[in-house]
């Protein structure tokens, strides 16, 4: 990408023996919203943290705008940050909050207070200056701590899981705050979490860590469409990962045959089974489907079937005694006569080989 | 629960006057000493045939007792300021270190609050001799500072413990350096601990006798040294005048204190 803001190469974070990220390279644009998402421990926190200068790098480097940060210490990168746990100063009003950053930065009092109330209405709590942090709930603290962090105008802003502690409807509620405040700043965003479902509804881009590394890059449709190791394609959305006796490569396309014998053809292979030595067929449960009349697609049983309101989840079980799930519209997976032997079949082309 | 208060029955009496009787013994030699203040009776007879303010106008015409009460205030400030100043630095190290020996360090940091405090004040009595601090202020001070060191010092590592760094680290990402962070975040959030260490301090200093009698030099006392050396002089109403007014100044310190926390845990 030649139009790289933040770049991040051979990143690299060791303390002592514990190698917390392996080698990690990024290329950010400006204006992007670019999520790490991954299990704990995969060093996406890490990531983060060595960009607002807390821990400094054990190799590679950090740069905006083509200059390298690292030498720069953290109170001078001008980086916003919002932190996972509440970080309002607790001693100080809103409106002092916010104005923080520019009274250390010697701004004129009238443009403080100019400032302030401008952030105040960008993240919707006009009115809210002089109550203390205290009085505010967490939802409130948080968008407060998201204003102070843009009141200086940051061309980088890093959040650090700043949802986690907050309950789901109103985490969702503030996820759409977010995104306008990211539209109408302008502002490149580097967002940490867990949370699947947050990355998707939030970013342009997707980086999925796992063991220090990061194993795919991609917009959410990329990383559930065509995800390029076992990894991604099991952390992104739901999946079913069937065994698969052997494999015969042509290119980038596979053919596959079952343990029971059942064979397909022409199904995207990828290289990157880093869990499992063996090969897998991974297919999503909504890629299934029941097959009328019999002979063709995989036999397989029905243990349980699940009502989800829009959707059924079906418990299928093969013929080598492997449980994977269908899920289908209610009414779809209902008008079949779900007992006996069943058939079930996908595209192989939405479906993907690791080997 | 298997012991409530509500299921004692007729014991719940037996514990009410108990809890008087501790209050009674607790409370009454004081209140006595404030009414034999105010008796006309040279031998401090009890109870007193007249009331006077006699005993007042004596201490405060007594040059003598004006210069121990100027020396305890002081005294009491000076350690105030010192204990807090190395009860914050040592604070920093202990909860912010990461340094072998640091729960060693905080066990010996907390010594002298277990020492025999005859036993430290001998040794230290020793050591001013040789090196010339025996009687002078810097002494006093830096005697009382020991003994109400430990005190700062778990006031402060308390409050600082339930500080959240990340605060501190997001002000330092809106442009603070480091240390004007902790000036502007981290020590107004941690006020209220470190409010208690002056006071704890302050008390320490004011009402501590067995070392300051080793420390002082008959130009140089604290006013519990006078009194203590006033009564072995002669027992005089005057001693009971100075013990109520530091009793009731004490009482003055912890109220305020009182009030302070409430405005500041607002």
């Amino acid at each position: 990408m030649t139009d790289s803001f933040l770049t991040i190469s051979g990143f690299r974070k060791t303390f002592g023996s514990i190698v917390a990220v392996e080698d990690v390279s990024l290329n950010i644009p400006k204006g992007e919203f670019l999520t790490f998402l991954g299990p704990s421990g995969s060093g996406k926190s890490t990531t983060l943290y060595a960009v607002a200068g807390f821990d400094d790098p054990s190799a590679g480097d950090i740069s905006i705008d083509g200059r390298s940060i690292l030498a720069t210490p953290p109170h001078k990168r001008n980086i916003g940050m919002v932190f996972q746990r509440y970080t309002l100063f607790p001693h100080l009003p809103v409106g002092e909050n916010i104005a923080f950053p520019l009274r250390v930065r010697g701004h004129s009092a009238a443009d403080i207070a100019k400032t302030v109330k401008a952030m105040l209405s960008l993240v919707r709590l006009e009115g809210f200056e002089d109550r203390l942090p205290a009085q505010l709930s967490g939802g409130q603290q948080q968008r407060v701590a998201l204003a102070r962090a843009l009141a200086y105008d940051p061309p980088v802003l890093l959040m650090d899981e700043p949802l986690s502690a907050l309950d789901k409807k109103l985490r969702e509620e503030i996820q759409v705050e977010i995104r306008r405040i990211h539209q109408e700043t302008g502002v490149t965003i580097l967002y940490v979490t867990h949370d699947q479902e947050e990355a998707l509804r939030l970013s342009d881009r997707i980086a999925v860590f796992n063991h220090g590394r990061i194993e795919q890059v991609g917009s959410g449709e990329d990383l559930y469409a065509r995800p390029a190791t076992r990894f991604v394609a099991g952390f992104i959305g739901d999946s079913n990962f069937l065994k698969v006796r052997e494999v015969e490569r042509r290119g980038s396309a596979a053919s596959a045959i079952l343990p029971d014998g059942t064979r397909i053809e022409n199904i995207p292979a990828h290289a990157g089974n880093g869990h499992a030595a063996t090969p897998e067929l991974m297919v999503r449960p909504q890629s299934l489907k029941f097959v009328q009349g019999s002979g063709a697609g995989l036999a397989v049983k029905v243990k349980d079937v699940t009502f989800l309101g829009d959707t059924s989840s079906v418990l299928l079980e093969t013929g080598w005694g492997q449980e994977i799930w269908l899920r289908g519209a209610g009414s779809a997976v209902k008008t079949n006569a779900l007992s006996g032997p069943l058939h079930v079949e996908w595209n192989p082309a939405d479906s993907h080989l690791f080997c | 629960m298997l012991l409530s208060y509500d299921r004692l029955g007729g014991l719940r009496f037996g514990l009410w006057a108990i809890t008087i009787a501790i209050c009674l013994f607790l409370l009454l030699p004081v209140l006595f000493i404030a009414a034999l203040s105010f008796g006309s009776s040279q031998w401090l007879v009890f109870p007193p045939p007249a009331w006077t303010w006699r005993w007042y106008g004596e201490l405060f015409a007594d040059p003598r007792w004006l210069a121990a009460a100027w020396t305890s205030l002081k005294v009491g400030a000076l350690v105030t300021i010192c204990s807090v100043v190395l009860g914050l630095l040592a604070s920093f190290a202990l909860v912010r270190g990461k340094f072998p020996g640091r729960l060693w360090l905080k066990a010996l940091f907390l010594t002298p609050m277990v020492l025999p405090v005859v036993v430290f004040a001998v040794a230290l009595y020793a050591l001013f001799l040789r090196i010339g601090l025996s009687g002078t202020l810097i002494g006093f001070v830096i005697a009382h500072t020991i003994l109400a060191f430990p005190f700062a010092v778990i006031s402060i590592t308390n409050a600082l413990e339930t500080f959240d760094k990340s605060i501190e680290d997001a002000a330092i990402l809106c442009g603070a350096s480091p240390w004007l962070a902790k000036w502007k975040v981290t020590l107004p959030a941690i006020r209220l601990g470190l409010f208690s260490a002056a006071l704890f301090s302050f008390l320490i200093s004011w009402d501590e006798v067995v070392v300051a009698i080793f420390m002082a030099s008959p130009t140089l006392q604290t006013l519990p040294v006078r009194i203590w050396g006033a009564l072995r002089q002669d027992l005089t109403p005057v001693i009971a005048a100075a013990s109520t007014i530091l009793v009731v100044l004490t009482l003055i310190l912890m109220a305020v204190a009182g009030l302070v926390r409430k405005v500041f845990a607002k």
